[in-house]
């Protein structure tokens, strides 16, 4: 969005404390920029494992390389873990970005680092990749840009409530009905009955009338109410949420569990114009025996639900203008421990990236013969945050003015990944 | 007096003696002066140091000796742009005062250039200048984008600080300055004279300006301000040409790099001017309507000053022309009419929500407008204050100021946050002075009095035990504000430390010098230090005990700073058993240490002196700057839609407050009442300021810094929460509701209930970062959802008291008992009479529904959807 000096003195003239972010902020309540451009994160909560998975040391110890075998992808001279067989097949759809590292080995740490692109501190909060996404594109009026599968990770930080993700609050189960909190009625109210509470109360929120211009809480009460209410009333909102419409054929290609669900309403509010879907899945936190539950439970839902996630979303073209990144918060250890686990690991990790401008069919980076650490430098999660923004052409260097009184770069120590972007 | 001279003895003990003869010079000044002077604001920025006088000045000398004599004063060197004009000088410039100036100004050091922590094009500026080593090694290396010297002595001509802001040579940053002008010949005589940079820093005493205040007539026109440097050592020089400076609104004033203002607009800013680590404000006014800009409408709407429309009521019934006294001043100089004061309905519901967090009753709103005494607000005022909600709602405040955060504890971050906000609360039940309630919390340590390390660990597992617990809100001190995992380093304890209790944002200073408050990162770091004795752990004299007691409880110890209390052991603690509690101890020094306090002193502490306590001292001092004002500048913005001081945490010389007297009248009564909060509270909602109408006039449209009407605010998080509750809840719970303070979440459950979906869709702080602005009370989508169709509404009106009551009434309503239900549904969630439209547009709409039930659970429904509902205006 770009405005012109003479609107933003306009802005200025509006009594000094209607501030730019305000305007943005109604404007983008109005829905007056649509980019076409969205993005999904896939998070694996809980730090994956990566050498079972895109980062196997099949050469190492055996109490290195774990029990799993690397087999071939489409893409030639790219292995990748034996559990994923349809991700292999499809490696040409994204790439593989490894030796991310970073020193933040805790849960809550390690995802406010990995989600911001910018190392945690006390004083500021940054804003999760969705937060700046439903920013600087903001969607469908009748329909919330940043949607969270099935609670939000991490939030808007500095740049405010107004762009937190709309949390669904429970992932669709298979085979039963699915709701979400707040954006469509539940089986008491028709839409019909909802429209004339709403016309009464338009009949008596008077108090403010001939007033309506004068404050900016005024202006903006009336545009997010009418912005809810369009939200919870047209079908389009409902409609997406919903997927009793999909075919049972397709309801069983993304898997019959709650990660397949999730995957497949997460490809729905793309194509519905959402502009942000994280879709969570968690239990990548392996402490104890790693290998049974990622070989028979983890891995497979994760290749069968992914692979449906990229098929659809090419097959409707969407690719094109839809960045994917895969991710968890770190890796995990590389010897396993005496319980076949393995523990929190945040010096190598590795993520997916997919969509957009990103050339696929890749891998990036490296670890050792451990995948302990990376060779070389290695990259930061500030240059994979960086590099995802890109991908979508959002600048890292943009800044935003925040209330801590100084200008903040979206990712202040980030570089682009150098050959990852097209 | 008394107390001033006590307070003055106690800190003397800490400050290093040089300053004790100023010192007392000047509390002897303010005996003198027993009412408000603005000699006593000049103070205040005075503090025990004259560095910091640069703000107060700029108002004080208005009222001086006029400024023409400062400036012209023979002894005030000339500007450099005078004295560099020809090539030929024989003055050699000052590093400090003279290039680091030039280059701040040419913008060389700013972020987006040689001042980025990358640096560019090969050469790094210390951000705002004033790291003077880094600069001048940096000044004088080799070039790097191109071969050569950056200062090259025997042939100046070829140093690239020269050649490149000349754009003789491929520069980034373009031209910066023309050949043969006197930017150049600085440049070039420092390079001549050898480059050189004096050993040590000066200090800058404070700067000048003039005019101290500007007020426009009309667009037409500029004025240049002019500023001097005043020296430690005297020296005072004319440093316009070497400021950079800015203003605060540039749809009021704009101002160009020589310090040129031209007015863009009505009503008031403030430019600043910066200069070595000084900056100094100066107010810029232009009236609403100035006669020169609109002739035709000048005199009949503004000539008769504070005026308003004829039968309305201009005051309230028991005025503080105090606070008055100074908006109304204000006021009259922008030529802006204050809104006509509020009705009693509006004004019920605002100050009961602002002052208790709490919706009026039905029955309440009633008595109210029924109420025909001429002190009806004060007595509801009083009224208000004496309840218990006043406490519960404004401790859940002072615990925001203060960071009470159950995931930073620790150890059992939801019993110690509770301990927190409930300590805090009863203090406010018991009205217990701000600066004593602070010193508690700041003083706290594990142990209290003569305790022995057994008595503490005894008395904590007390506060646990499941049969009679003790009351851990009778504690004398509060331990828990130190003992945050997010306390233990000490500079971010010094971040928040200043944050918290002085309004004042340090983190800047942490990488680079300040660049809106004197700290440079010296100060920072030095402040710091005070916080690197604080300890939570096991002290070094109760290591033995601390293992013997871990040993009986079956506490396996593997830190040496000991282990956080978890569920198992706490159980101990349940039953009655004492278990081994870490504490919040000083840990000696070595050998004493002198510490420089914020500019204000230098403080010399001994092996066994507890660092907190000169901090404390320092702060309590009448004279110091921050501490009163930044509490009283906070407890004001909770009652406006911003500080007077606003942000609310920066109080620092760039961000000057809109009303200075006003506040420094309030933090001086308040210091003189003994810090009474149940004062102020009373002082600021009694104001007609505070009970002015939102609605606007023809004259204060615009205005939104000078409280000239009310702003209208969304209504805090928790307080949303209870409302819907209170509108919705059952006759004859009306009452218990609101009283029941344990299942309010602006009360108890205050800690229980952050972080929940609707704490945060409204904005209630996490208390994680130490900003104000962390707390979010703008409208947003999400809110909108919120109340028009989340579970949790549609749940509560499904199981609302209020509607049961309705269904089960037997028979048909008639037409009277409809409208009162109608009457009553305006009285619980907006807490006034519906007018006679609302009423007939609610009967059409409850006798085209099926049941009375629905109807009302409609009604209902859209009142809390109104915005006036969710704002208070």
């Amino acid at each position: 969005m770009t405005f012109s000096r003479r609107q933003i003195l306009k802005v200025g003239a509006l009594g000094g404390s209607l501030s730019l972010g305000n305007f943005l902020r109604l404007n983008a309540a109005e829905g007056q920029s649509d980019s076409g451009r969205s993005a999904i994160l896939v998070f694996l909560g809980g730090g994956p494992s990566h050498q079972d998975t895109f980062d196997m040391k099949p050469d190492a110890p055996s109490e290195y390389r774990g029990q799993f075998s690397p087999i071939s992808t489409s893409v030639p001279g790219i292995q990748i873990c034996e559990h994923l067989p349809k991700l292999a097949q499809r490696a040409h759809q994204y790439s593989i970005v490894r030796g991310i590292s970073h020193s933040l080995a805790d849960h809550g740490l390690g995802t406010r680092y990995v989600m911001t692109g910018n190392l945690p501190t006390p004083v500021v909060q940054y804003p999760m990749y969705g937060s700046v996404v439903s920013k600087e594109f903001s969607g469908r009026p009748d329909l919330p840009s940043f949607v969270s599968i099935d609670r939000p990770v991490e939030g808007p930080g500095y740049l405010g409530s107004e762009y937190g993700p709309m949390s669904t609050g429970e992932k669709p189960r298979y085979g039963q009905p699915f709701r979400v909190r707040g954006i469509t009625l539940d089986g008491n109210l028709s839409v019909d009955q909802f429209r004339e509470r709403h016309q009464l109360r338009s009949d008596i929120d008077t108090a403010f009338d001939g007033y309506e211009d004068l404050d900016p809480s005024v202006r903006g009460l009336d545009r997010f109410n009418e912005r809810a209410y369009k939200i919870i009333s047209s079908p389009r909102a409902r409609q997406a949420f919903d997927l009793t419409g999909e075919d049972q054929r397709e309801l069983d290609r993304f898997g019959a569990h709650e990660f397949g669900q999730s995957a497949l309403l997460t490809t729905r509010l793309i194509e519905a114009g959402v502009r942000f879907v994280t879709v969570l899945m968690e239990g990548w936190d392996t402490h104890q025996d790693n290998f049974n539950t990622l070989g028979r439970e983890l891995l497979p839902r994760l290749d069968q639900s992914l692979s449906a996630l990229f098929d659809r979303l090419d097959s409707r073209g969407l690719l094109e203008t839809t960045s994917v990144l895969v991710t968890g918060e770190f890796g995990r250890t590389p010897k396993v421990n005496g319980n076949a686990g393995r523990d929190h690991w945040s010096r190598a990790m590795c993520s997916l990236l997919a969509g957009a401008s990103v050339q696929t069919g890749q891998v990036v980076g490296a670890t050792d013969k451990h995948a302990a650490r990376p060779v070389d430098a290695g990259y930061s999660p500030d240059d994979l945050a960086a590099t995802f923004f890109q991908s979508i052409g959002i600048d890292p260097k943009t800044e935003y003015q925040a209330d801590v009184g100084r200008p903040i770069t979206l990712v202040r120590n980030g570089n682009c990944i150098p050959g990852l972007l097209g | 007096m008394s107390v001033r001279s006590q307070v003055k003895r106690r800190l003397s003990r800490y400050f290093v003696n040089e300053r004790s003869e100023r010192s007392r010079v000047r509390v002897e000044s303010l005996a003198a002066a027993e009412e408000l002077s603005f000699d006593y604001w000049r103070r205040c920025f005075h503090v025990m140091n004259s560095k910091l006088s640069l703000a107060g000045l700029v108002y004080l000398v208005l009222f001086c000796a006029p400024f023409a004599s400062l400036i012209g004063a023979a002894e005030t060197i000339a500007p450099a742009n005078e004295r560099f004009a020809v090539a030929e000088v024989a003055e050699t410039p000052d590093f400090q005062r003279h290039v680091v100036p030039l280059l701040g100004r040419l913008g060389c050091n700013s972020r987006s250039c040689h001042g980025s922590f990358q640096g560019r094009g090969g050469m790094q500026l210390s951000l705002f200048g004033y790291d003077f080593r880094l600069d001048h090694d940096s000044l004088t290396a080799a070039g790097q984008s191109e071969p050569g010297r950056r200062t090259n002595s025997n042939d100046a001509s070829k140093s690239l600080i020269l050649r490149k802001p000349l754009n003789q040579v491929e520069h980034e940053g373009g031209q910066r300055f023309e050949v043969g002008s006197w930017e150049h010949h600085l440049m070039q005589r420092w390079i001549e004279a050898g480059a050189q940079q004096k050993a040590k820093p000066r200090e800058l005493s404070h700067l000048d300006v003039a005019p101290r205040e500007i007020v426009f007539q009309a667009d037409s026109g500029s004025v240049s301000i002019q500023v001097v440097a005043v020296w430690e050592d005297g020296t005072r020089e004319n440093v316009t040409p070497l400021c950079r400076f800015r203003t605060n609104n540039d749809s009021i004033a704009t101002v160009d790099q020589d310090g040129q203002i031209r007015s863009t607009g009505a009503g008031d800013t403030h430019v600043i001017a910066f200069y070595d680590n000084g900056m100094v404000a100066v107010p810029i006014l232009r009236p609403r309507l100035s006669v020169d800009a609109s002739p035709d409408l000048g005199a009949a709407s503004t000539l008769g000053g504070v005026g308003s429309l004829p039968g309305e009521a201009t005051s309230a019934e028991e005025t503080s022309r105090g606070i008055d006294n100074f908006v109304l001043a204000k006021l009259q100089k922008l030529q802006v009419d204050p809104s006509p004061i509020c009705s009693d309905t509006e004004f019920l519901r605002r100050v009961s929500i602002d002052l208790t967090g709490t919706l009026p009753t039905p029955g309440e709103v009633t008595a109210f407008l029924a109420d025909d005494s001429a002190a009806k607000r004060t007595h509801k005022v009083d009224e208000l204050l004496r309840r218990p909600a006043y406490a519960a709602w404004w401790a859940n405040k002072l615990c925001d100021f203060t960071g009470c955060n159950p995931n930073q504890q620790a150890e059992l971050g939801q019993e110690t946050s509770v301990q927190w906000y409930m300590w805090v609360y009863q203090r406010l039940i018991e009205n217990m002075p701000y600066d004593q309630m602070v010193r508690r919390i700041v003083l706290a340590q594990g142990r209290m009095g003569e305790q022995t390390y057994e008595e503490y660990a005894e008395q904590t597992s007390a506060y646990f035990r499941d049969q009679v617990p003790a009351d851990f809100s009778r504690r004398e001190t509060m331990p828990h504000y130190w003992t945050r995992r997010s306390m233990q380093e000490p500079e971010q304890a010094a971040q928040a430390f200043a944050q918290n209790f002085l309004g004042i944002r340090m983190q800047c200073a942490q990488c680079h010098k300040h660049p809106f408050a004197p700290w440079t990162q010296k100060d920072y770091q030095e402040f710091a230090r005070f916080f690197a004795p604080v300890k939570f752990g096991v002290a070094p004299d109760a290591e033995l005990e601390y293992r013997s007691l871990a040993k009986q409880v079956g506490l396996n110890v593997r830190k040496p700073a000991g282990e956080a209390i978890r569920n198992e052991t706490l159980r101990q603690a349940r039953k009655g058993r004492t278990i081994p509690w870490r504490e919040l101890y000083i840990k000696p020094r070595e050998k004493p240490e002198t510490i420089s306090l914020l500019r204000a002193g230098q403080i010399t502490l001994a092996e066994h002196a507890d660092p907190r306590e000169p901090i404390m001292e320092w702060m309590i001092d009448p004279e110091n700057p921050y501490f009163a004002r930044a509490i009283v500048n906070r407890i004001w913005a909770g009652y406006f839609h911003v500080g007077i001081v606003h942000p609310t945490d920066d109080l620092t010389p760039a961000n000057p407050p809109s009303h200075p007297d006003l506040l420094t009248w309030l933090s001086d009564q308040f210091i003189a009442r003994g810090y009474d909060m149940k004062w102020l509270h009373r002082e600021i909602v009694l104001s007609d300021s505070y009970q002015r109408s939102w609605k606007p006039n023809e004259t204060n449209r615009e205005d939104r810094r000078n409280f000239s009407r009310a702003i209208p605010r969304r209504i805090p998080a928790e307080v949303v929460y209870d409302m819907i509750k209170q509108s919705l809840v059952a006759t004859d719970k009306l009452g218990e509701v609101r009283a029941d303070l344990t299942r309010r979440a602006i009360g108890h459950l205050s800690m229980r209930l952050a972080g929940t979906h609707a704490m945060r869709v409204f904005g209630k702080p996490d208390r994680v970062v130490n900003c104000d602005c962390e707390r979010v009370n703008e409208p947003t989508l999400l809110q909108s959802l919120y109340l028009q169709n989340d579970p949790l509404v549609e749940q509560q009106l499904e199981s609302s008291g209020w509607l049961q009551e309705i269904a089960e009434k037997k028979g048909q309503y008639n037409a009277a008992e409809k409208q009162s239900l109608v009457r009553e549904a305006w009285r619980r969630p907006v807490n006034r009479p519906p007018n006679a439209i609302e009423i007939a547009r609610a009967l059409e709409y409850l006798d085209k529904g099926d049941s009375m039930t629905v109807g009302m659970r409609d009604l209902l429904w859209s009142l809390m959807n109104t915005k006036e509902f969710i704002l208070l205006k």
